[in-house]
């Protein structure tokens, strides 16, 4: 996130693209609710009618996969209302004639006509969020999980640079991140071509920093995405597996390829708190220890980085993610020791500069510091690109309509969308654990709208048949008027419907994130 | 009619360690995150007192524990079913429990009581003194003022302190406060007339001191007289997040579920934790149908029961005006907005 999620309750307009608040990121459509009860503007940009889009002042239910030419029509809309930012563009940004050339090019109609929402429509939103003063972005994996999931970002990117709303406090573009240390993760250097801080493993200087402090010898390629390691096949290149605290075999689409891939590795060892799905495919399986049972840090959405500490000690031979990691590269013949968490930290200020200022001292007893916080004395960052883009200037990068890889036909005529639910995260490790959880939300529903159910004579209840052309999967139909005519939605979370049979692994080229929101499935309902 | 004493400040320790040699010691207590909780105090000096802020939760737990073992069981082919409870009732004393919060516990005694004696919540209830504070200075989300539960009480009380600078004014209640005051007889002063004015002087402030304007009794008369329009339960309801944190909070929510742990095969251990009617696993059926519809009215049963059903069942509503709902809801679907929605406010 550019901005602190504090800074959300004092926003004019929030602009939500598919991101399902409420139940996925609840403190942050508290801060949301706090705005309206401000006064603020709700725009949501979502196929689904979401609880949050039921508060939306403009509710934007465009078709799965049209973010691009919704986006454009706006900042097209934008420009000729004259209500872009020519001050902030040319103070702050390169490459705008690319983009406004693209948008002169486009025929509105025809592109309102893609996203399926009324022109009228997406002037009014675009036109409330230019004219504020205080606006921002928030979008989650809607956005992000598509075939062109990096230029739907970029494409967001741009309508916040046409209108300067960057840079400023309470203005920004904020991607929320869905798990409690996804942030930390990437930050580390858990990216194929990263080292911690963001710095690539591809220059020279950097590489040979780390390799000066790890005192080994380090590559400059860049690794694989997850994608290509859980899709290589089974005789792929990959040979042997250490998976920690991720459940491949229920969150990665296309399952059957994932299943052949771990089923045929020469080792494939699993760490995590419970035996998962995946655990359960294992040679070894290392029992790990529980949030309450380690010390050390998460970073979370608004990049602040914050201390967990040992409540317990480890239950029965459960030993931290980092014991684990020193056990084993003992073994492996790399004498990794560290003595505390507090020593972890401090390497990590020494080698990534975005952390450079954090020690446990600092961070204990309060609430973290954002970062980037470059040294000791410095207070942290509560949000982004204040004078000057990271990059320097920010660079318009224009981008067109790409339809998704699969589009519904006459064999599988309704779109699959995937997402989550409240009660249950993720792939229900540690959720699915809770009776009370359980008893809120124990089984996927698939929803379904009305006018589809009533063709296909299903009602609420009843078991349907869901199939598309990787699998299929036995699921209880729910008739809601939240999913529109000819989309159907379920969650991921449990294994008896293991939905990630069925999704599409076409994925995004340049950030290899696959394309969970849309495959084309058919539904048939079972006869009891 | 209560008896009044003084107890000097200076000597509040020795009295409290004095009580700790004969009961396990509760009082609100600052963690060092900065979080006042109501915590078993093992020594005075380590534990840090407070008595400035709200605790964040109230003394519900320790009277109704959010998971309690009602019994072990065991049943095999050569024994019939043998079930085993393990009493739980240490004595305990509870220091700075504030009016609200006395006022729930009055509250629970009525509601374990109905029919027939909840004996779990009374083996630790008739072992409790409550040693209550009284509320010079009411909190950001108090109006306990409203609901008439507080800042000052009456009855119901062990013993009630009230604050006067360097010293307590100390009245008792119930019988065990008396005894107290009889068996540490040396701690306790008797009262001048300035004391008796300053604490009325402190009476009569704390009533200006509030900072929300809550009109309690007119929701419930309105509640009483018409249903409230359907709007305004959607769009509290749409709001609410299903956490169950208000009731969880709530020192008067005492719904529960009962669930069976089987250990083994032949025994296991039956559980009372609580539940939440927010919670749509509340009402659901077996079948899937919820009378309730979650979406649009997931809180009205939880305002209703606070504001109307117990006005017309105990006299008065549940609600005690904490405020602790206010704080920790995610979606603003607290109390206060119910109740000034109902009076037709926004």
């Amino acid at each position: 996130m550019t901005n602190s999620i504090n800074e959300i309750a004092q926003a004019q307009v929030i602009l939500v693209s598919g991101s399902n608040t409420t139940e996925a990121h609840p403190q942050v459509a508290r801060r949301m609710f706090d705005a309206i009860d401000r006064g603020a503007k709700l725009i949501v940009i979502d196929p689904r009618r979401t609880r949050l889009a039921e508060h939306a002042h403009i509710h934007l239910a465009i078709r799965p996969g049209s973010d691009i030419p919704l986006l454009n029509a706006m900042m097209r809309i934008i420009l000729d209302e004259n209500l872009a930012d020519d001050l902030f563009i040319e103070m702050r940004t390169e490459n705008y004639h690319a983009l406004r050339d693209m948008l002169y090019q486009l025929d509105l109609d025809e592109t309102a006509e893609i996203t399926g929402v009324p022109l009228a429509k997406i002037s009014a939103a675009a036109q409330l969020y230019a004219r504020a003063q205080k606006a921002v972005v928030c979008y989650c994996l809607g956005v992000t999980q598509h075939i062109c999931g990096t230029n739907n970002v970029q494409s967001i990117a741009n309508l916040a640079m046409l209108t300067g709303h960057v840079e400023k406090e309470f203005t920004g573009v904020d991607p929320l991140r869905g798990q409690n240390n996804v942030q930390g993760a990437c930050d580390m250097g858990a990216l194929p071509g990263h080292f911690p801080s963001y710095q690539p493993v591809n220059t020279a200087e950097y590489r040979t920093k780390f390799e000066q402090a790890w005192g080994t010898e380090l590559s400059g390629t860049p690794g694989l995405s997850l994608m290509e390691m859980t899709h290589s096949g089974p005789q792929g290149a990959i040979r042997g597996m250490l998976i920690m605290g991720e459940n491949p075999m229920l969150s990665d689409p296309n399952l059957k390829k994932v299943e052949a891939t771990l089923k045929n590795l020469d080792l494939l060892v699993v760490s995590d708190i419970f035996l998962t799905e995946t655990a359960a495919l294992a040679d070894v399986v290392f029992p790990a220890a529980s949030f309450a049972e380690k010390t050390g840090t998460f970073t979370n959405s608004e990049r602040r980085v914050q201390m967990v500490r040992q409540v317990i000690p480890p239950l029965g031979s459960c030993r931290s993610d980092g014991e684990i990691i020193m056990a084993l590269s003992q073994v492996m013949g790399y004498d990794m020791r560290y003595e505390s968490m507090a020593e972890v930290m401090e390497e990590i200020a020494l080698l990534a500069p975005i952390y450079g200022g954090m020690f446990h001292d600092r961070i204990e007893g309060c609430w973290g510091l954002q970062w980037p916080c470059w040294n000791r004395d410095h207070a942290g960052t509560s949000f982004l690109h204040k004078y000057y883009f990271t990059r320097g200037r920010g660079h318009f990068v224009p981008a067109t309509h790409e339809a998704a890889a699969e589009l519904p036909d006459a064999d599988f005529p309704f779109i699959l969308n995937t997402g989550r639910v409240y009660h249950q995260y993720h792939t229900g490790t540690m959720t699915r654990q809770s009776s009370s959880l359980n008893r809120e939300a124990s089984e996927a529903l698939l929803e379904v709208n009305p006018q589809d159910a009533a063709r296909l004579g299903l009602r609420t209840g009843d078991w349907v048949e869901l199939s598309s052309r990787r699998g299929s999967a036995t699921v209880k139909a729910h008739i809601t008027e939240q999913v529109a005519k000819g989309s159907v939605y379920t969650s991921f979370h449990f294994p008896a419907v293991a939905i990630n049979l069925l999704t599409s692994d076409a994925r995004d080229p340049k950030a290899q994130c696959p394309e969970y929101k849309v495959s084309a499935v058919r539904l048939e309902k079972i006869n009891p | 009619m209560n008896d009044h004493y003084i107890l000097k400040k200076d000597h509040l320790n020795s009295l409290l360690r004095r009580l700790m040699k004969e009961y396990r010691l509760v009082a609100p207590t600052k963690n060092p995150h900065g979080d006042t909780l109501f915590s078993i105090i093992d020594s005075i000096e380590q534990a840090h007192i407070d008595l400035a802020s709200q605790p964040q939760g109230s003394i519900k737990p320790f009277l109704f524990p959010q998971q309690e073992v009602l019994f072990d069981y065991e049943h095999s082919a050569t024994i019939d079913y043998h079930f085993e409870h393990t009493p739980d009732s240490i004595p305990t004393a509870f220091f700075g429990v504030r009016s609200c919060d006395l006022s729930a516990v009055l509250y629970m005694d009525v509601i374990f009581s109905q029919k027939k004696r909840d004996p779990y919540y009374f083996e630790k209830r008739n072992e409790a003194i409550i040693i209550s504070l009284a509320c010079n200075e009411p909190f950001a989300n108090c109006f306990c003022n409203a609901t008439k539960t507080g800042p000052f009480l009456e009855y119901g009380f062990d013993l009630q302190l009230t604050d006067l600078n360097d010293r307590f004014m100390v009245e008792t209640g119930r019988a065990k406060g008396c005894e107290i005051v009889k068996r540490f007889q040396h701690f306790f002063e008797p009262v001048e007339e300035r004391d008796s004015k300053a604490q009325y002087q402190a009476f009569l402030e704390a009533r200006s001191h509030f900072k929300q304007q809550v009109h309690v009794e007119q929701a419930i008369k309105r509640l009483a007289r018409e249903p409230i329009p359907e709007e305004i339960w959607e769009s509290l309801s749409l709001r609410c997040q299903d956490c169950g944190g208000c009731a969880y909070l709530c020192p008067t929510c005492t719904c529960f579920t009962i669930t069976d742990l089987a250990t083994s095969a032949s025994s296991g251990r039956r559980i009372r934790s609580w539940d939440a009617c927010t919670f749509s696993g509340f009402t659901r059926m077996a079948g899937g149908h919820n009378p309730i519809n979650s979406r649009t009215h997931s809180i009205k049963q939880r305002f209703l029961h606070k504001l109307k059903y117990d006005v017309q069942e105990h006299g008065r509503p549940s609600c005690v005006g904490c405020g602790r709902c206010v704080g920790i809801c995610f979606g603003g679907v607290d109390i206060i907005r119910f109740i000034n929605k109902a009076c037709g406010q926004n």
